[in-house]
């Protein structure tokens, strides 16, 4: 039986069994992957629930769906291990409630850029295939290459399956609710072994760091920026830029008379237009780093193929070591949410350190 | 002869409380400070969304100061706090993209530090005088000299 088989076979269970009366998963498109919520067990069968193609981040469709109320049903939601850890996130920041929400999370094949897919598709199987062994596809996105955290960890989500290294697939906790619901199903925990996999993925990050990361002050900055076109994708589909009201989309800040575009050509030799690009980046990266999960949505979002994860992953790791800061990883609070009384003097005064 | 000395612009945050009045306090008392600090009153250090102090950086300033009360003694109780976090995120951006992070420069200075208040002026621009204009404002500009 394949992975996407026995996943289904699981939610019908459950359905069966009254453990659950929702599941939120991927489903096929004719050129995709969308999310769907279905609420009835014979509509298990429309779902792929370990789909080649994340469209969207599945914390945010979660996010959607308890933004206003929490879910009104027991809902079981699928997600990869870099959603499960925004999920985490989103909750920390209030923008999620987890209450009658389960969430499974598999050790992660990686998934295919959604446009290159559109115009050469793969299954699944193909991904699966590759981690059964303890590889990896060398087709999936840069961010999933240089995965910190690709498989589910204790305490973020709820159950875990381990696909690695392993020909049948095994379910293990995450948390208390998901020992309860494995329980609950007549399902033995097991275990694999991923270290090695985890590992080599760490390394292939520690190298990334090295070789991408934009250097150079402005002249780096924009030329990796300069066939961007403001189009503002890369935060509608980062998940973390959650905000009712973005700051970046504020005519009262970002609309200027006519005078202030010409005395900044005259004071800069020549400005570039539409202005405020490289501001906004360097916003988001103000606004948001601390907590960037590493989910790449932003660089697939590119109409324009600007890799920007080497700009957000690669940043937001420098702002998160600041902080001792892992997002999504444990239950510590978003730097940009919490303080300590005692802390940061290195950044005080002129050369660190007050009187 | 002798060229005309290059005299930054410093974009000044301060906070009503605290620094806002040392300023005062520094004018009334005679000692003297540098016309390249320009003071911008906000009502606490934590109100000061740090992109706004790029946009400062941006529109040509040399460099940008957020000053507020010193630790436990912020009006608002904790917001010089959120602030240092934030001031610790803008230079740590800066320093990773290889921009100069000591243009951006936090200080705690009460109501009643008029000759710290100076002091820390006149080091300051002395020392971003030393270093030279800002190529900041360049950023998507036509503009500014080709760095390698
Ligand atoms: S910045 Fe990019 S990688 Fe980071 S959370 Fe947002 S979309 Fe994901
Ligand atoms: S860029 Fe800043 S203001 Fe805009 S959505 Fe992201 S975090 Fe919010
Ligand atoms: S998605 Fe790409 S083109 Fe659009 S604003 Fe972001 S970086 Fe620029
Ligand atoms: S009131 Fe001065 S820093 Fe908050």
């Amino acid at each position: 039986m394949s992975e996407n088989d026995m996943l289904k076979k699981f939610m019908k269970d459950a359905f069966e069994k009254g453990l659950i009366e929702a599941v939120m998963a991927p489903a096929a498109t004719k050129d995709s992957y969308t999310y769907a919520l279905i609420t009835k067990k014979e509509d298990v069968d429309k779902l792929t629930p370990i789909a080649p193609v994340m469209q969207w981040n599945g914390a945010d469709m979660l996010r959607r769906i308890t933004r206003l109320k929490k879910s009104e049903r027991k809902l079981l939601a699928i997600l990869r291990p870099c959603e499960s850890r925004t999920y985490k996130e989103l909750v920390k920041f209030n923008q999620i409630n987890p209450e009658n929400i389960i969430v499974l999370s598999y050790d992660c094949p990686g998934t295919i850029h959604a446009r290159t897919f559109k115009y050469e598709p793969t299954t699944a199987e193909e991904l699966l295939g590759e981690i059964k062994k303890g590889g990896k596809s060398n087709k999936i996105r840069e961010a999933c290459k240089v995965c910190e955290y690709p498989t589910p960890i204790p305490n973020v989500g709820d159950i875990g399956l381990g696909l690695v290294n392993t020909d049948e697939p095994v379910f293990f906790a995450l948390s208390e609710k998901g020992r309860k619901f494995l329980a609950d199903m007549g399902i033995q925990e097991g275990t694999r072994d991923a270290d090695a996999w985890v590992e080599e993925h760490r390394k292939r990050r520690e190298e990334w760091y090295e070789k991408e990361r934009i250097r150079g002050g402005r002249k780096g900055l924009e030329d990796f920026l300069s066939s961007c076109l403001n189009c503002h994708n890369c935060k509608n589909m980062c998940p973390i830029c959650f905000c009712k009201e973005c700051f970046f989309e504020d005519r009262t800040v970002f609309d200027y008379e006519s005078s202030k575009f010409f005395n900044w050509a005259d004071d800069k030799d020549g400005i570039r237009l539409p202005t405020d690009k490289a501001l906004f980046h360097i916003g988001r990266l103000i606004h948001m780093g601390t907590s960037c999960i590493g989910c790449g949505l932003c660089q697939q979002a590119c109409p324009m193929d600007i890799p920007l994860y080497r700009l957000f992953g690669i940043v937001g790791n420098e702002l998160q070591k600041v902080f001792n800061y892992k997002p999504g990883v444990n239950d510590d609070i978003p730097p940009v949410m919490d303080f300590r009384e005692d802390e940061l003097h290195e950044f005080e005064g002129l050369f660190g350190g007050e009187e | 002869m002798s060229e005309k000395k290059f005299e930054p612009v410093i974009v000044g945050f301060f906070c009503n409380w605290c620094t806002s009045a040392a300023a005062d306090l520094a004018g009334t008392s005679r000692l003297h400070y540098p016309p390249n600090i320009r003071p911008i009153r906000v009502m606490c250090s934590s109100t000061v969304d740090p992109v706004y102090m790029i946009r400062a950086l941006q529109e040509g300033a040399d460099a940008t100061i957020l000053g507020g009360c010193h630790p436990g003694d912020c009006h608002y109780i904790t917001g010089n706090y959120k602030a240092r976090r934030r001031i610790a995120i803008v230079k740590t951006v800066l320093r990773s993209l290889g921009f100069d992070e000591d243009r951006v420069l936090l200080e705690w200075i009460s109501g009643s530090e008029g000759p710290k208040f100076a002091r820390v002026m006149n080091e300051y621009t002395e020392y971003i005088r030393n270093k030279g204009p800002s190529d900041f404002k360049y950023l998507d500009s036509l503009g500014g000299e080709e760095i390698e």
